[in-house]
């Protein structure tokens, strides 16, 4: 049972890495969108007028590809007020409850953003030429990502895994 | 008492903003204060994509917002987004006061909104820091920020200038370090906007006249009685003389404030332009019955 | 009974230590659902808070600041300044300052300073014993600094709230003098707490080898001067420059300095992209938040009761500040401006106060509103490029709030200090 648990904690672990790094590509894409532009404009005089809603968009998919990434490396930001006060003991507890809010609200993003998908998917992005559905696309990946991972996180805890031990920023490991 | 929540983009004061409070005060006097409506303006509630879709849900209830903002998903209405496809204000007040258009707020039902009533929202026209612009020519290799919309994209090509893409917040900055040399809009915006501080010629050259629209969510209107829904859209209709009214003092104001800052506004002869727009007709206006609206909308006196 | 549900679920899982996106998020949609509407509005708005171009910059400056401190740019450029400074105790403060200073008059996002002038200063003041927490609250505060001195995109968004008829350009002179009037206050705060903490003073290494630092260092430096004259020249965008400063560092550090390893390389990207996505995924959240404090109308039942009681100019102003910095709190500055600028500024015009005077008093409290949790994005850049707590940095930033008040307070009670130079210009 441990050895599976362990087995999928892996596979998350390697889903995670791979949403990491599509989010790096997309960084490195947007530089160089963002460059061409300027390129584009400055040099040539003829600015291809797809660069600003084709650079937001590229945002929008690193911001949440690397949220869900947040998820499973705890990098997300919070306050542990309560902590400094209570008891030791207290904090799986306090951890536990956090990841299911989490859930719950990832659960959301699927649920909502998915409804946005399905119902601009007929409409266009002005100038992109892409269903709308595409800037709402990276909500629901993101939340199937985040529900996966704050299940993972709850699951590893009950079975006495130190997953609130890890530390915040861990290194990353190259593939 | 129903509280109605509409959506604006302008400050208050605006022209559109006070006509969508005014149609407010109507639909009191007219349903006996069972209903009224509260105008979050200045974008609180979002941008126009935003609160169309917003609206399209029923979180919220009203807004007021320009055809342009809903690109080509009503096609009938893309025909207002086309460059001079209006001759004047009048010969625009003349169309969509008419049949013509009735026909294109009822094809807003498709998107699931109902169209009440269309506000002024002016002629834009290029303004620039180079020179005025007399003909096309003059817009040869200039960069010019349009409204992210392929038919504005297109239109600009299609002049010989260079469409810029640019987030509207950084239009002025732009103009004042040189990254573009212009962008369009109306006299109110022209002048709110500062930027005849840094461009100072404005050539009315008058490209697009693209109506506003007062719309209702679907899902609050199915819920209205058909009697009230009558009382809705005369409200909607009384309130639209106060805007035009409204609109075109603000336009006389405008024009005195950015001619105080030193703007030189020079007319031209519209003809070359109207010539250019041959392929972006062409391209946009291919459906027969979208031909033979415009070819109505054109016969329109 | 909205408000209770909307700050209520958000302070309670807030002190569980749900992680604050999630606690804006989740508040929101307890908040819509109680009311009725659909909650649909949160995961759109969740969406539209992320999608503007301006926001581009944070991950950009985030990016070339990494790529510059691994690729040894920073690290010269250090080495120079606290050639110079350093024997001031607690230089590498003042060198902090100094840059967000130059950095202020490029950019006007206080929170893409934050990354631009923290991602290279925090690590190597860190690393040169000077305490994390000092290091983020210098940042975080000089950061202000960028909305103050033109260009700034705030004070446009605060003309155009106003009902357009604020001259942008006064607006910009105007936040000049209080922009280096902030600059001094912290100078000095960070010097005092500096001595008490007895930070290091370097001893200055002869004009010889300040003079090599200087050489070395001249690839990194010029990025100012690229930065600043691309921007002023028209070449690109304040926002653009974001883009251009990643594209120098990489070239600076692969060509020049041939610093930077493939694993560098890959470590800035995917520390960048982390640190973006979560500060990004906040901003996400609180859009959703704002939306419904919009929508209930949050700030105009706050702000309602100032006219009723004020009668004083110095009153008003003393009342209308305390409000804007409680509501900064809790809000962003730009949704902050939008919706109290058409509230406030007819309350401060009858009261003969200059409208640009107004605008650059609420630009700098609303400033110090970005610093402030539960919602302090600059603080919250600034904490995770140290990698400290917000918490943590809490404990000791008063010496620099009393600094930012002080400031405040100047530029309220002394409407000269804004209203002078744009006098000068006209
Ligand atoms: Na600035
Ligand atoms: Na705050």
């Amino acid at each position: 049972m441990r050895d599976r648990l362990l087995s999928i904690s892996r596979g998350l672990g390697l889903l995670s890495n791979l949403a990491l790094w599509l989010a790096g590509l997309g960084l490195v894409t947007m530089t160089v969108v963002v460059a061409y532009q300027v390129f584009m404009r400055f040099v040539i005089n003829a600015s291809p007028a797809w660069t600003e809603s084709g650079s937001i968009m590229i945002m929008t998919w690193f911001i949440f590809l690397g949220a869900a990434v947040g998820v499973r490396e705890n990098f997300h930001m919070g306050f542990d007020v309560l902590l400094y006060v209570l008891p030791p003991g207290a904090k799986p507890w306090l951890r536990g409850i956090s990841d299911v809010f989490v859930f719950g609200f990832a659960f959301g993003m699927v649920f909502y953003g998915g409804e946005l998908v399905i119902r601009y998917w007929s409409t266009r992005i002005p100038v992109l030429g892409l269903p709308t559905s595409f800037t709402y696309l990276p909500i629901v990946t993101s939340g199937v990502l985040m529900c996966l991972f704050s299940l993972e996180r709850l699951v590893l805890r009950l079975a006495g895994e130190p997953v609130d031990e890890i530390a915040a920023e861990p290194t990353i490991t190259e593939a | 008492q129903t509280v109605l929540r509409s959506s604006d983009t302008h400050p208050d004061g605006y022209p559109t903003v006070e006509a969508v409070k005014h149609f407010g005060e109507l639909l009191s006097e007219k349903t006996g204060d069972r209903y009224s409506v509260e105008v979050f303006h200045s974008a609180q509630l979002g941008e126009e994509k935003d609160t169309i879709e917003q609206t399209q849900f029923g979180v919220i209830d009203l807004n007021r917002i320009s055809i342009g903002a809903f690109g080509t998903q009503v096609p009938a209405a893309t025909v207002t987004q086309l460059p001079y496809i209006f001759r004047s204000a009048d010969h625009m007040h003349a169309v969509l006061d008419g049949p013509i258009g009735e026909e294109i707020l009822a094809a807003f039902d498709a998107v699931d909104v109902v169209a009440l009533a269309y506000y002024d929202g002016g002629a834009r026209s290029f303004y620039n820091s180079e020179k005025p612009i007399n003909s096309p020519a003059d817009m040869a290799g200039m960069k010019l920020r349009v409204m992210q919309s392929d038919i504005f994209v297109d239109m600009v090509a299609a002049f010989g200038g260079n469409a810029t893409p640019m987030p509207y917040g950084e239009v002025y900055s732009g103009i004042q370090t040189g990254v573009i040399d212009g962008a369009e809009n109306n006299y109110p915006s022209y002048d709110t906007a500062g930027h005849a501080e840094v461009a100072k010629f404005y050539s009315l050259d008058e490209h697009l006249m693209v109506p506003e629209v007062l719309v209702i969510s679907k899902v609050v209107w199915d819920g209205l009685t058909p009697e009230d829904q009558v009382l809705f859209r005369e409200a909607a209709k009384e309130s639209v003389a106060r805007q035009r009214e409204l609109w075109a003092a603000k336009e006389v104001e405008s024009k005195a404030a950015v001619e105080a800052l030193g703007a030189q506004i020079n007319t031209v002869d519209k003809q070359p332009f109207i010539d250019a727009m041959k392929p972006v007709y062409e391209k946009y206006v291919t459906d027969p019955k979208l031909q033979d609206l415009v070819a109505r909308i054109q016969a329109t006196e | 009974m909205e408000y209770w549900i909307l700050f209520g679920v958000f302070t309670l899982l807030m002190l569980i230590g749900t992680p604050i996106a999630y606690c804006l998020g989740i508040a929101s949609f307890a908040t819509i659902v109680y009311l009725g509407r659909p909650a649909i509005v949160v995961f759109q708005q969740l969406n539209s808070g992320v999608s503007a171009f301006s926001l581009l910059a944070i991950p950009f400056f985030i990016f070339a600041g990494d790529l510059m401190m691994r690729g040894g740019i920073a690290a010269r450029i250090i080495s120079f300044a606290s050639a110079v400074v350093g024997h001031v105790r607690g230089g590498l403060g003042q060198v902090n300052i100094a840059a967000s200073t130059l950095f202020g008059g490029i950019s006007g996002s206080a929170v893409a300073e934050a990354a631009a002038v923290g991602g290279i200063m925090i690590p190597q003041m860190k690393a040169r014993g000077y305490g994390a927490d000092y290091a983020v609250n210098v940042t975080s505060m000089a950061a202000l600094i960028a909305l103050l001195l033109p260009p700034s995109h705030n004070m446009i968004i605060y003309s155009l709230s106003g009902g357009g008829n604020i001259s942008i350009a006064d607006l910009f002179t105007a936040g000049i003098i209080p922009g280096l009037l902030l600059a001094l206050a912290l100078s000095i705060t960070a010097y005092v707490v500096a001595v008490k903490r007895g930070y290091p003073t370097e001893t200055f290494p002869g004009f010889r080898k300040a003079g090599y630092f200087f050489i070395v260092s001249i690839p990194g430096l010029m990025l100012i001067a690229i930065i600043f004259g691309g921007v002023r020249s028209g070449i690109f965008t304040a926002t653009e420059s974001s883009c251009i400063a990643v594209i120098y560092a990489l070239l600076v550090t692969l060509l020049v300095y041939r610093s930077l390893s493939w694993k560098a390389f890959i470590h800035s990207v995917l520390g960048a992209v982390r640190t973006t996505a979560m500060v990004l995924f906040i901003i996400g959240a609180a859009a959703s938040f704002a939306w419904l404090m919009a929508y209930l109308k949050v700030a105009t039942h706050l702000t309602a009761g100032i006219a009723a009681i004020s009668s004083d100019p110095l009153l008003v102003l003393l009342m209308i500040n305390i409000v804007l910095l409680l509501l900064g709190t809790f809000m962003d500055m730009g949704p902050l401006i939008i919706i109290t600028t058409p509230i406030f500024l007819p309350i401060v015009k009858a009261f003969g106060i200059d409208p640009v005077h107004f605008g650059v008093i609420m630009i700098l409290n609303l400033g110090i509103g970005l610093n402030t949790p539960p919602l302090g994005p600059v603080q919250f850049v600034a904490a995770a490029v140290g990698k400290i707590s917000v918490w943590e940095a809490m404990k000791s930033v008063w010496p620099f709030y009393v600094a930012g008040l002080v400031v405040l307070g100047l530029v309220t009670y002394i409407p000269a200090l804004s209203l002078w130079l744009p006098s000068v210009f006209r």
